[in-house]
């Protein structure tokens, strides 16, 4: 981008929109409704299906609503502690994977993002490469491995089989926002007398942490929702929430799917709320371009 | 300080790769031994290395229907993803106001929801008996077609869970655009189609090319989506893997499609890739 | 500034958890080791349907735990086949280290191939008294390397209100579903044992006694030209399968009976009467065996990983799988049958199996031949 652009970029706040005095045409009010309302049906309709049948005893076919409702399956769901058990382990390693991710990835992205060494790129694409791969292909040998490192069945096991879905998102995202913020605001800092480190929590991280936020949250879906690799490296001890919801959803009648489906629409909410500020209209593009 | 996420990249998937192509072509000792000593069908290189896994594989036909379902899926995804992307996002940027911020929520909810619940309802969604059946049959219409289980529903499904990467990705791109250009626009005279194409669209070929590569290499290797949501056959090539692994025993046929979605994906990253330094390079940035 | 409280908030949130979890695991880890000289804990790897997990957790645990105090057994369960081969790599890799895989005892179609691959322990009266009681052709097809603990067979399920006259043989069974096209399906074979074995029986029919034999007892690939005919004829039913898709797992086929969504299906004896009597299934429902040929069915096993730990624990809870007395709760809580010989039970439960017993059920094939079959269902049938 140029540095008009730059400039422009700069001065167009993210939270401005515009406001256009133009009268908007029946037309367009209809269509723009009909829009909202097949989003509608298209993204949330099947969640709304599947959780009215959480309260349902039986339900046939043509019927819109269920032919009779109970609250059974809770009941089903809740009296299985091994249920609530991985949900619970599930929300033990994510956070922990992210913040490890974090501490080792960071730093790399800084070093990508202000020093210009060689192979920086190519170091930068391999890390995307490798995860292209699907990783069906690796449990085999990853089992051998892990195995003469003595990590099956150990939490840091399981923290590094996640770990490694965290990686590309930990990097690529930093260095871009830590690329977006303008040195000469950093040289400024460092004028009037501030330390290094001063530098970078007064001035660099503030300015990067959107990104930063972006990269977290990400990091955090994908270690949640890690099924495979987690089983092989993580029985006896660690079974996470992902592998049990294949069983859960094959082996059982459709209404305990749709339970556990509500009951993982919370905290979900939750995230989705506090994330959502800045998730939205941020700088995420940025983040996957390679300068 | 570039050293540890490489390091960890280099030794947990990295080494595995290299033996996993090791064993399509034929190698059964050292790390692929436990594996091998196992394994049904096995092509075994008695020196050097061995085509006949990848001969064996290109040469089925079932192989090759899965292959072509999974490019054409992808690419019909990524273009319903990509359609679908633009069009929210620049309501979001044109518009804005009250409707635009419920469609960048509605927009969003696919990435909270873990995959395999997604599958689950997209496919009671869709089923036989399901809300589009059921609408349709108290509307009169006693035999409209079930779209569960069948490719189209996979494709559903992969835009489902997509959406909201390339909403996200497109509207911070647009965001980028200065308000001043689109007004600059609008007042030189340009019809809104106009501004969208001339003005919007270029400086943002980027974050689309973006879209389209993850979208298209996550496609390529899905499984849990395909899995629950797609026909019996013909499967897309992670459901293969997972067969030719698990029911069938014969885990170097698996490697070897995973080598194909491999190459694939990283003939896709390479486009990825290309795109970027060349607008990289436009911009004056890289030497 | 607010975007940068809300990342350092977060990053404290996670900290908290992450801090909890820690400690947690290490103190988890910690604890196990404290306590390995009084409690001691096997893990058991189940993989199948849920009426499988269910027996464990309602039966077999509970029951051994109050027998031996100071004994205490974890289970590990896994929706069927979809962790077997994860789990099989890694007790493979465990046994080649010399390395505690985790496991120490399997239950599931995985038992028999540990059984088969030589990495199971072998199983002798020496280690597990009631090994005697169980009858002796149980053991051929695992190589004495597994243990049976009960057996169940694939019937014919159908809905009695729709299907007057349900058919009795393979052959008036096909010839039904080519009439009432859309009213039968089944799972897809590496998905569940249920369409497994319809699969299977429907092979059978055009093999010769010699070369089906040999198929149950061993791995010979070179007879598999034999089954053309079979999935030729699997393949014309392609047309009258309910949507034309085979559901994944015998769960699904169940599930569609009792939605009433198809009329006739094969499906595994005591998976379909659990469900019955909790009423998942309508009683309407009823089961038949076929002739000419039957379905199969035969023993479910257990196998020990040559590298498992507290092998005593593990052979004193396989040796209390087989008493008599738990013997009649597999068989009252899974509508299962007795792996021990029908004489040690006593008369109530013995008249349930008059005229059938695991031993008379037609065996299915080997594993490695059932893997070969799967492939090429697969490939030749959809």
């Amino acid at each position: 981008m140029s540095a008009v652009e730059q400039g422009a970029l700069h001065a167009a706040a993210p939270a401005a929109r515009p406001k256009t005095a133009r009268r908007v045409p029946l037309v367009a009010r209809a269509l723009e409704t009909l829009l909202v309302i097949c989003l509608f049906l298209f993204m949330l309709g099947p969640l709304i299906w599947l959780a009215v049948r959480a309260f349902a005893a039986v339900w046939f076919f043509p019927r819109m609503l269920p032919n009779s409702w109970s609250l059974e399956w809770w009941r089903t769901v809740f009296d299985s502690p091994q249920f609530m058990h991985s949900v619970r382990l599930s929300f033990e390693f994510a956070p922990t994977v992210t913040i490890i991710s974090a501490a080792i990835c960071i730093p790399a992205a800084y070093a990508f993002s202000r020093y210009r060494f060689p192979g920086r790129r190519t170091l930068l694409i391999s890390l995307f490469a490798t995860n292209a791969f699907p990783k069906f292909g690796l449990y085999v040998s990853m089992a051998g491995f892990f195995y003469s490192l003595n990590l099956m069945g150990k939490f840091l096991g399981v923290v590094i089989v996640q770990l490694i879905g965290t990686i590309v998102f930990m990097t690529w995202i930093p260095t871009a926002a830590f690329s977006a913020v303008p040195r000469s605001l950093e040289d400024a800092a460092r004028d009037v007398g501030a330390g290094p480190l001063r530098v970078f929590f007064r001035v660099t991280f503030p300015l990067a942490a959107p990104g930063i936020l972006v990269a977290i949250i990400l990091s955090f879906l994908a270690a949640f929702d890690e099924a495979q690799g987690t089983f092989l490296v993580g029985v006896p001890n660690y079974i996470t929430m992902p592998t049990q919801m294949y069983t859960l959803v094959i082996d059982y009648p459709q209404q305990v799917a749709a339970v556990f489906s509500i009951l993982l629409a919370i905290p979900s909410v939750v995230l989705m709320g506090f994330a959502r500020k800045h998730v939205m209209g941020g700088r995420l593009a940025e983040g996957f371009q390679i300068r | 300080m570039v050293l540890p996420p490489v390091g960890v990249v280099a030794a947990f998937i990295g080494f595995p790769v290299v033996a996993a192509i090791a064993y399509t072509l034929g190698k059964t000792g050292g790390p692929n031994s436990m594996v091998a000593s196992l394994a049904q069908h096995q092509h075994v290189a008695k020196h050097g290395v061995t085509l006949a896994a990848y001969r064996e594989m290109l040469g089925d036909h079932q192989v090759l229907g899965d292959l072509w379902a999974t490019v054409w899926v992808t690419v019909v995804a990524v273009l319903i993803v990509l359609a679908m992307s633009w069009t929210i996002a620049l309501y979001l940027r044109l518009r804005g106001g009250k409707i635009a911020a419920l469609l960048s929520g509605l927009s969003v909810v696919p990435l909270f929801i873990p995959v395999v619940i997604a599958s689950y309802a997209l496919v009671t969604f869709y089923s036989v008996d399901g809300f589009v059946r059921t609408v349709a049959y108290n509307l009169g219409y006693h035999s409209f077609p079930t779209v569960g289980y069948t490719l189209t529903a996979v494709v559903i499904g992969e835009v489902w869970v997509n959406v909201p990467f390339g909403v996200l990705m497109l509207s911070s791109g647009l965001n980028g655009v200065p308000d001043s250009l689109i007004e600059a626009s609008r007042d030189a005279g340009a019809s809104l189609s106009r501004t969208v194409r001339s003005v919007l669209f270029p400086l943002n070929v980027i974050p689309t090319v973006i879209v389209a590569t993850f979208t298209a290499i996550y496609v390529l290797g899905s499984f849990t989506v395909p899995y629950l949501v797609g026909p019996s056959a013909p499967n897309l090539l992670g459901v293969s893997m997972s067969n030719y692994f698990s029911s069938f025993n014969q885990p170097q046929q698996s490697e070897v499609l995973a080598v194909i979605v491999f190459v694939l994906a990283a003939g896709i990253g390479a486009v990825y890739v290309w795109a970027n330094v060349r607008a990289s390079r436009r911009a004056g940035q890289v030497a | 500034m607010k975007a940068h409280l809300w990342a350092l908030g977060a990053a404290a949130l996670i900290a908290v958890c992450a801090a909890g979890a820690a400690a947690g695991s290490t103190a988890r880890e910690g604890k196990a080791a404290a306590h390995a000289s009084k409690t001691v804990t096997i893990n058991v790897y189940v993989s199948g349907d849920v009426n499988v997990e269910d027996l464990y957790t309602k039966s077999l645990i509970p029951g051994f735990e109050k027998s031996h105090p100071g004994d205490k057994v974890k289970l590990i369960f896994s929706e069927h086949g979809v962790n077997d081969t994860t789990t099989l790599d890694r007790i493979g890799a465990a046994v080649k280290a010399r390395k505690w895989p985790g496991i120490d005892l399997v239950d599931g179609g995985l038992a028999n191939t540990l059984a088969i691959d030589g990495l199971a322990t072998p199983m002798t009266t020496a280690k597990i008294p009631n090994l005697a009681k169980v009858q002796p052709s149980l053991l051929t097809p695992v190589k004495g390397a597994a243990l049976p603990y009960r057996g169940s067979s694939v019937v014919l399920a159908y809905d009695s209100t729709k299907v007057a006259n349900p058919p009795k043989t393979l052959d008036a069974l096909i010839q039904w579903i080519k009439s009432n096209p859309g009213k039968f399906t089944y799972n897809s074979p590496n998905t569940g044992g249920s369409g497994q074995s319809f699969v299977e029986t429907v092979l059978a029919k055009y093999v010769s006694a010699k070369d089906q034999t040999a198929m149950v007892n061993g791995y010979v690939p070179n007879l598999e030209s034999d089954w053309t005919q079979g999935f030729n004829l699997l393949k014309s039913l392609n047309s009258d399968i309910y949507q034309g898709v085979y559901p994944n797992g015998n769960q699904a086929v169940l599930d569609l009976l009792a939605n009433g969504q198809i009329e006739m299906a094969p499906v595994w004896s005591d998976q379909s009467l659990t469900a019955l009597e909790q009423k998942q299934l309508p009683s309407t429902i009823h089961l038949e065996q076929i002739s000419n040929p039957s379905f199969t069915g035969g023993g479910a096993y257990v196998a020990v990983p040559k590298t498992a730990k507290n092998k005593t624990v593990v052979y004193a809870f396989e040796n209390y799988m087989l008493q008599p007395a738990v013997q009649a709760v597999v068989v009252n809580a899974m509508s299962g049958y007795p792996a021990i010989a029908i004489k040690y039970l006593n008369k109530s439960v013995q008249s349930k199996f008059s005229s059938v017993s695991p031993n008379t059920l037609r065996p299915v094939y080997s594993t490695k031949m059932l893997t070969d079959m799967n492939a090429e269902w697969q490939k030749d049938v959809p």
